[in-house]
């Protein structure tokens, strides 16, 4: 193994030389290539936005909701919750607005678009049926006839007297209190039904279009016969872009805030959801570039050269272009992970760079050539970012056995463009250095290190000032939080930046002095977040990804708690008989259900809806309004007369709740926004209980099938899943990684020993969430393998310098120093660049990627506190000499560094 | 002289949509007079099968037995009731109905649930008139696909003279005024006329986003008492795949019907009604 790694050595420093010999043809061929790889980019690239991009279209929960929509519908409807700024929903101001606002996204075809400037109202056409309390129908008996009519007149009325009644009819309509407003009347609501999601696709024409195709000749006899030959033409649905859900969202706000003046409105429902993601993913496009800059400020400053700057932002953006490219042609459709596969690339190359220049930076400082300077940087880091590339997408492959299709193409994409990001830093770095380089000490100083110089002549007095001055405007033109951020970063760069050989070198004196108290710090700390990832909960709860003061919190919120709830998830009941549904004992075994899961789940369900209370309902008109009448008949017959009535009235309201054949129908149930640990835990007990009542009408319909379904809670599950996939995901990369290190450092007690330095941060953010208790999501644990793969890095970078100077000055104390000086600078650059570019996520409303943000950046700087202070105490106390022979292992660093 | 089959004098040389639809609904509208028949419908999901539309799964029948007689002046006011026949669970839900020509004048609907013993008056509530068409004995077909009268509710236009099912036809197109498009699913509504029967041998509805919802063929277009009419409709509904086939499966016209067999006596009394459609059968013999 050493001889392989010796000879790999070899083989990198003399890589530069090789590819500057055929620089032109490297060139061109590079060039060529990225070519073609930005034309695929702009020409090829198609996002799948999707939330359900994410969930495997042949699981049953998938397939259960396809069919959901293919029988009843688009689920994905906007509920629109409205309070009336005269605190009641029932005065006659309030009605007449909301009247109004029905009568808008009713008829949007009739309304002047000049009028709404900022949008398009030709998106409204996916508004399928608008409901509020305006245009709802109530059914009563008064005397012999039974009377539909709207719970408000059209005409409004405006005594006081009229809109009591109104309220009081309106209050005893059990089935729409909560759904339309809420029981104080504070609160009022508008359901949009949308066709999202049950829209045939462009290329869909029906076959009855053709001129072909006739009726079949028994349609002319009266005995109709059925052909089991025919074919129902199944409409393959369109994907959902949530730009769609966008430029719907923009309509329907420009429309409704017509009556900002009477109604305030809080939004929820998915076409709310997404689009309210699409403007934090706006705003993450705005921290990326903050990112971005961050990363190419400290790089100008931290190295003092443009071209420390321009190359690696060049190496890394042609890896990424490349990966990018590769990946479209191939046809893979992208997903919203495309951004963390960016940041991803970005952080892994940013770290080759750094570890390439910052040796070639010392080395020519130290007064080598530019050449010799070249080959000495290989060979010193070469072997070392060959390894943390295969570390990082090793970590990171272990996410391609998802079976979600979007994480395998973030893992296969990630990996590749981790070792693209390696080739071009082996291949095109040096070309690129040879073009334009940073200047050593003697020659003529960088534009950073002239303003460097002139900044020093500063008396401390004008410093501060100035220092002042530049806060104080940092403050002004950023806000408080990142603000205070920005000039955080810029003390600690410049602390870094002035302190750095001070701080490198005291680093091994202080370690010397105490190791063993410094490994029993960060053991206190390792056991501290193991206790802490026991406590970790692994829950995605859609109320939980905002910020409490984002919009779409606060109207979960009020959902919540002033109407049914936010969530909604529908039980499926396919009978497999036709009439199935029409069985009074089933429905009574419905009525029961739903009754049940009412009180069992109080603070949680806040409505449920089926067929049940239809026939309920109908029976009680039918019998006078007498409330004993409120319960499911007895007979079948009655039953079906019963539903005879509902679908002769309203055949579509019928449709929406059982098929055609009644064979099968469903439960809506609304319910309060829940994690998805919750909701698991309750589906579990809700299946059970569908068991217990549903049990003994297997006999009479053995193909009887009853199934929780519905978007908000699907997505739970599949949440749910990959959350748990993932922390399974995560474990296997540790042990991979942990592999990886004690094959290539030779040495089981080093791998080990330089497995402990990544399993800290690795498990700080878990341990913290765990302790904290804050909820391990979807995102965070996405980004967990991330972090590892990125944390990982510099150790190995340290472990394998170690190794190197160990086998050439056989003196544990020389190995380690030069290690610390060494890697040390490279180390504290990369953990400086990642890390605070990492924590400009932080400020994201989003708080999953908030969340990714903060322990992100926390980890990268506790790996780095692990790499300068922890390694080098184990090493002193365990004095591992990885297989070679004949070491010095005597600690004298007063010695060295003298 | 074939009642139905010729346009008034004065209309002959401008021939406009307008009149031509009045024919065809004068042509459907004297069906009903005095008339006894036994109506079959039959709802499936359909499919496609060697360029034939066909039924798909076993279609679910209905069997209803219907009286109407038309009054008034000009014999555009009708009063007809309907008892199911099948499924079993339906039997003997009776529906009375007066319709009236008049536009102000509120159309008047009984309906007798069996089961329950029990007769409402189906009352629209409010006078403001934007009740949702109904469906018919739960089928694809609404009130709306077969009300007769109200075309001055329509701007009715006459595209084309074409050819359909190798018969010469209008192509006419009825826009609801917007009064009426308050109350109805269709934006525009496509009718195939059989320029020598009088008779939609198909017809278009198209919804407000100018998709085409549904569609009805005629077939079986026999001469019942005088009158060309369909004795089989399928209406297809192209966004659920469904279709319902209404079959005139027995029609007989111009029967003496008793006034008193148009009431409401005849949802709730079983024997009386029983009674009475025994002798109009005996008057088929």
């Amino acid at each position: 193994m050493e001889k392989l790694l010796l000879s790999l050595t070899g083989m990198f420093a003399g890589a530069p030389s090789k590819v500057l010999r055929f620089r032109r043809s490297v060139l061109l061929v590079l060039a060529l290539v990225s070519i073609v790889m930005f034309h695929a980019m702009a020409t090829r690239t198609t996002f799948n936005l999707s939330s359900e991009a994410f969930m495997n279209e042949d699981s049953p929960a998938q397939l259960s909701l396809e069919e959901f929509r293919r029988q009843f519908g688009s689920d994905r409807s906007v509920y629109l919750i409205y309070r009336p700024l005269d605190g009641d929903v029932f005065s006659a101001a309030s009605l007449s607005a909301v009247q109004s606002l029905t009568n808008d996204l009713e008829n949007w075809g009739d309304l002047d678009n000049s009028g709404y400037p900022e949008a398009d109202l030709r998106e409204l056409i996916h508004i399928r049926r608008v409901q509020s309390l305006t245009n709802l129908r109530v059914q009563n008996s008064v005397g012999d006839a039974l009377i539909s009519e709207r719970l408000v007149p059209i005409k409004l009325p405006t005594s006081q007297v009229e809109l009591s009644e109104i309220k009081a009819r309106a209050l005893s309509e059990a089935d729409y209190v909560s759904s339309f407003y809420a029981a104080d009347g504070s609160y009022g609501a508008l359901l949009l039904q949308t066709d999202f999601g049950t829209e045939a696709i462009d290329s869909y024409t029906s076959a009855l279009d053709s001129d072909t195709v006739e009726l079949d000749d028994s349609f002319g006899d009266f005995d109709i016969s059925f052909d089991e030959q025919a074919v129902v033409q199944k409409i393959e649905f369109k994907d959902v872009n949530p730009l769609d859900y966008l430029a719907f969202n923009d309509a329907l706000e420009a429309v409704y805030n017509q009556y900002a003046d009477q109604l305030e409105y809080y939004a929820v429902g998915e076409p709310s959801l997404m689009s309210q993601l699409q403007g934090i993913l706006e705003q993450l496009k705005l921290l990326g570039y903050l990112m971005v800059l961050i990363f190419a400020l400290l790089l100008w400053i931290l190295f003092r050269s443009a071209s420390a700057l321009l190359w690696p932002l060049v190496t890394i953006a042609l890896s990424v272009s490349w990966c990018w490219g590769i990946t479209v042609l191939l046809g893979i459709e992208l997903s919203s992970m495309i951004g963390l596969t960016v940041l991803l690339i970005f952080s892994v190359g940013i770290a080759d760079c750094v570890h390439v220049m910052s040796a070639y930076f010392s080395f020519r400082r130290g007064g080598l050539d530019h050449h010799a300077a070249l080959t000495k940087s290989y060979e010193k880091v070469g072997l070392s970012i060959l390894l943390t590339t295969l570390t990082t997408a090793a970590g990171i492959m272990v996410l391609a056995s998802s079976n979600l299709e979007p994480i395998r193409v973030f893992a296969v994409m990630c990996a590749f463009g981790v070792v693209l990001a390696f080739f071009f830093t082996i291949v095109l770095l040096p070309i690129l250095l040879d073009f334009w380089h940073p200047t050593a000490v003697t020659e003529k100083g960088s534009t950073a290190d002239k303003l460097g110089l002139r900044w020093q002549r500063l008396s401390n007095k004008v410093k501060v000032i100035m220092g002042l001055i530049s806060a104080a405007l940092v403050f002004v033109s950023l806000g408080l939080l990142i603000g205070a951020f920005i000039n955080a970063v810029i003390l600690l760069t410049y602390w870094i930046v002035n302190s750095q050989t001070k701080i490198l070198a005291r680093v091994p004196l202080i370690v010397e002095r105490s190791p063993r108290r410094i490994m029993a710090i960060f053991a206190a700390i390792l056991i501290l977040c193991c206790y802490g990832a026991t406590k970790i909960v692994i829950d995605t709860n859609v109320a939980g990804l905002f910020k409490d003061d984002h919009p779409l919190a606060i109207a979960l919120n009020v959902v919540d708690n002033n109407m049914s709830g936010s969530q909604n998830m529908e039980v499926m009941i396919d009978t497999g008989t036709t009439d199935g549904i029409l069985d009074a004992q089933l429905l009574i075994a419905v009525d029961n259900l739903q009754t049940s899961l009412e009180e069992r789940y109080p603070d949680t369900i806040g409505r449920t809806y089926s067929l049940a209370n239809i026939v309920k309902d109908t029976n009680q008109i039918m019998n006078d309004e007498d409330p004993d009448f409120y319960v499911i008949p007895n007979s079948n017959q009655s039953v079906a007369q019963l539903l005879y009535l509902f679908n002769s009235a309203n055949p579509e309201d019928r449709r929406n709740l059982v098929s055609d054949d009644y064979s099968r129908s469903h439960i809506s149930v609304n319910s309060k926004s829940m994690g998805s640990y919750g909701y698991q835990k309750m589906f579990i007990e809700v299946e059970q209980e569908i068991t217990a009542k549903f049990a003994s009408f297997k006999t009479t319909y053995p193909d009887l099938e009853i199934v929780l379904t519905g978007t908000m809670a699907t997505l739970m599950v599949v949440s749910d899943e990959i959350a748990k996939s993932q922390f399974n995901g995560f474990a296997l990369a540790l042990l991979l990684i942990s592999l990886i290190m004690i094959i290539t450092l030779g040495s089981l007690r080093g791998g080990l020993m330089g497995m402990i330095p990544n399993a800290i941060p690795a498990f700080l953010a878990i341990g913290l969430m765990g302790l904290f208790g804050i909820p391990l999501d979807t995102d965070t644990l996405l980004i967990a393998p991330v972090i590892l793969g990125i944390a990982v890095d510099d150790t190995i970078h340290f472990m394998t310098h170690y190794r190197i100077e160990l086998t050439k000055s056989k003196s544990v104390s020389i190995a380690l120093e030069s290690a610390i000086r060494e890697v040390g600078q490279a180390v504290l650059f990369t953990t400086m660049i990642i890390g605070l570019g990492f924590a400009v996520l932080s400020f994201s409303d989003y708080l999953g990627m908030a969340k990714v943000g903060f322990f992100g950046s926390l980890s990268i700087f506790v790996a780095l506190l692990c790499d300068l202070f922890l390694i080098p105490a184990m090493i002193i106390v365990f004095k591992p000499t990885f297989g070679v022979t004949n070491v010095d292992t005597q600690i004298d660093f007063k010695g060295v560094n003298a | 002289m074939i009642i139905g089959l010729s346009l008034p004098a004065h209309a002959v040389e401008e021939i406009t949509g307008l009149i031509i639809m009045q024919a065809v609904d004068d042509n459907q509208r004297a069906t009903n007079d005095s008339s006894f028949t036994r109506l079959k419908l039959s709802s499936c999901k359909f499919g496609v099968n060697k360029g034939r539309i066909a039924c798909a799964e076993s279609p679910r029948v209905k069997v209803l037995e219907s009286v109407a007689v038309n009054y008034g002046a000009s014999l555009k006011d009708t009063k007809s009731v309907s008892i199911t026949i099948e499924p079993a669970s339906e039997r003997g839900i009776g529906m009375l109905t007066y319709s009236y020509d008049q536009e102000d004048r509120d159309n008047q609907t009984w309906l007798y649930l069996s089961a329950l013993g029990r007769v409402k008056r189906i009352a629209g509530g409010d006078s403001e008139g934007d009740t949702e068409p109904a469906s018919l004995f739960g089928s694809e077909f609404t009130t709306e696909d077969t009300d007769t009268g109200k075309l001055t509710e329509y701007q009715v236009n006459l595209l084309e003279e074409t050819t359909r099912s190798k018969r010469a036809v209008w192509k006419i197109e009825m826009i609801p005024n917007q009064a009426r498009a308050k109350k109805s699913r269709y934006s525009r509504t496509v009718h195939y006329i059989d320029k020598t029967r009088y008779v939609a041998l198909r017809s278009e509805m198209y919804d407000k986003y100018g998709k085409e919802i549904k569609r009805s063929v005629a077939s079986r277009v026999e001469l019942v008492n005088d009158h060309w009419i369909a004795r089989s409709v399928t209406m297809m509904n192209l966004v659920s795949n469904r279709l319902s086939n209404m079959a005139l499966i027995k029609i007989y016209t111009d029967l003496d019907i008793n006034d008193d067999f148009l009431t409401q006596r005849t949802l709730t009394d079983t024997a009386y009604r029983e009674a009475t459609l025994k002798q109009l059968r005996a008057q088929l013999d």
